[in-house]
């Protein structure tokens, strides 16, 4: 009986060894899949952006237009209904023209106090739900350009999430 | 003496709670960090804001000398133009793909067939016996494919083409990757069999173990290795492989032209904006990095 009291009594030393080996590989795998450059594009709510063998990243943060099955966003502020988009008969969609003008009149406006030229083509990324009709994505696209902004750019999933 | 004699003292082990507490930290934190989709950007070409409002009446004059090239995209067809001409139509059935959120298996079904069930109800039928949201069913959709169709005729209904493809998906669930070309730069490729063409033709067999054998990708020319050749597929030909492949010889055919990276993607409004992101990767990867878009008829 008291033999048995000893042996319970005793501490048993608490090896962590084998889970700093586990952790150490769960870190390792993790900083190899960190990406250090980290993202300047990140995907909108409510849309299925398509699948593109494209790796060409975003070089800079830029101006972002969304259009999903409801609406037309711009910088996540909604500003027209899609279906009013595919409606109108005009390429030019006026709502989203007047938004993108304001915004280019901010962009020029922080390049003079910065001493940077203004006159350049502004940088915008359009993220656009694969089944969304080409009608839309082209009036949107129009307009981009009569606002300023003339280097468009589509965001797209990497095929196969960018493995290679 | 007596103490030379004495045992060793057991080597203490290192205190690795520290190590341990950071660990803790940093696994999390990397987590959060994780980009587990990576998101890339397609760029594309606009006419300057002078061009765009550029007077109708006077249109620019055509120059004789370039290669003008335009690939159109209707609801049945692709074709690509160059010079004022025209090849002849690739013609495809349009297929969409499906995941089904209550098994995760891949479904396939022409959109007729799914208006259809929606028309009438229902949602579009999984594997297991389920059926999808008829509202939502657009969001589970994986891919949008065309099937690539050999028609003799306008009237002709036509049968769909079948060819030899890498499997870019698992031993359970293969996927459709990259066409396979033989030493003459030819699908390997055969119409199918009952209505329409649905059904995979017997005479077309998988290519075995040493065959010599290419994808549409450059450099790509390669000896079928024997685990390789146990994984491909035979699966109906893609319309966009068909045009990949005359883009990729069209633009090799022409390179000292000023304009042989000049694409015009040409499409009608209600071509869904994933057909439009394919053609674009197809153009591209032939060499067009300067892509435009306009309307069909616009």
């Amino acid at each position: 009986m008291a033999r048995r009291s000893r042996k319970y009594g005793e501490d048993v030393p608490f090896s962590i060894t084998s889970m700093m080996d586990m952790m150490t590989i769960i870190l390792v795998f993790m900083i190899k899949n960190m990406d250090a450059e980290g993202q300047l594009l990140t995907q909108a709510e409510n849309l299925i952006l398509p699948v593109s063998t494209s790796r060409v990243q975003p070089k800079e943060v830029s101006l972002v237009v969304i259009v999903d099955n409801n609406y037309v966003l711009v910088d996540n502020a909604k500003v027209i209904p899609t279906e009013d988009v595919l409606k109108q008969e005009d390429l030019l969609v006026t709502k989203v023209d007047s938004v993108l003008k304001e915004r280019r009149a901010v962009e020029q406006e922080h390049a003079l106090k910065a001493g940077l030229p203004a006159d350049e083509a502004g940088h915008i990324v359009v993220q656009i739900d694969k089944n969304i009709p080409y009608d839309a994505m082209y009036k949107v696209m129009a307009t981009c350009g009569f606002a300023g902004y003339t280097n468009i750019a589509f965001a797209v999933m990497e095929k196969n999430g960018g493995e290679d | 003496m007596s103490r030379q004699l004495k045992k060793p003292a057991k080597p203490e082990e290192p205190d690795l709670l520290p190590a341990m507490g950071l660990f803790t930290i940093l696994i999390p934190m990397l987590l959060s960090m994780a980009a587990f989709s990576k998101l890339a950007i397609v760029e594309v070409n606009l006419p300057e804001r002078s061009m765009m409002q550029m007077d109708n009446d006077t249109p620019p004059e055509p120059d004789q000398q370039a290669l003008n090239l335009s690939l159109a995209i209707t609801g049945d067809y692709l074709v690509i133009g160059a010079r004022g001409g025209f090849q002849p139509n690739v013609y495809f059935k349009e297929m969409w793909t499906f995941r089904c959120k209550s098994d995760a298996k891949l479904v396939t079904y022409s959109p007729d067939d799914v208006k259809a069930a929606v028309d009438g109800g229902h949602g579009p039928k999984c594997k297991d016996g389920s059926e999808m949201d008829k509202e939502k069913y657009l969001y589970e959709i994986e891919t949008i494919e065309l099937w690539a169709i050999n028609k003799e005729s306008e009237e002709d209904p036509g049968r769909v083409l079948w060819a030899v493809y890498t499997n870019g998906g698992t031993a359970e669930e293969a996927i459709a990757d990259s066409a396979y070309v033989d030493g003459n730069n030819n699908f390997l490729m055969a119409p199918g069999e009952g209505a329409m063409g649905l059904n995979p033709p017997s005479a077309l067999k998988k290519p075995s173990a040493g065959a010599d054998l290419a994808t549409l990708t450059p450099n790509s020319a390669r000896k079928l290795k024997p685990d390789v050749a146990a994984k491909n597929l035979i699966h109906p030909l893609s319309a966009y492989d068909l045009i990949a492949k005359d883009l990729i010889q069209i633009h090799t055919q022409f390179i000292d032209l000023d304009d042989v990276d000049n694409i015009i993607i040409v499409a009608n409004d209600d071509t869904q904006f994933d057909k439009i992101i394919q053609l674009m990767d197809r153009a591209k990867e032939a060499g067009f990095s300067k892509i435009n878009l306009a309307k069909l008829g616009g």
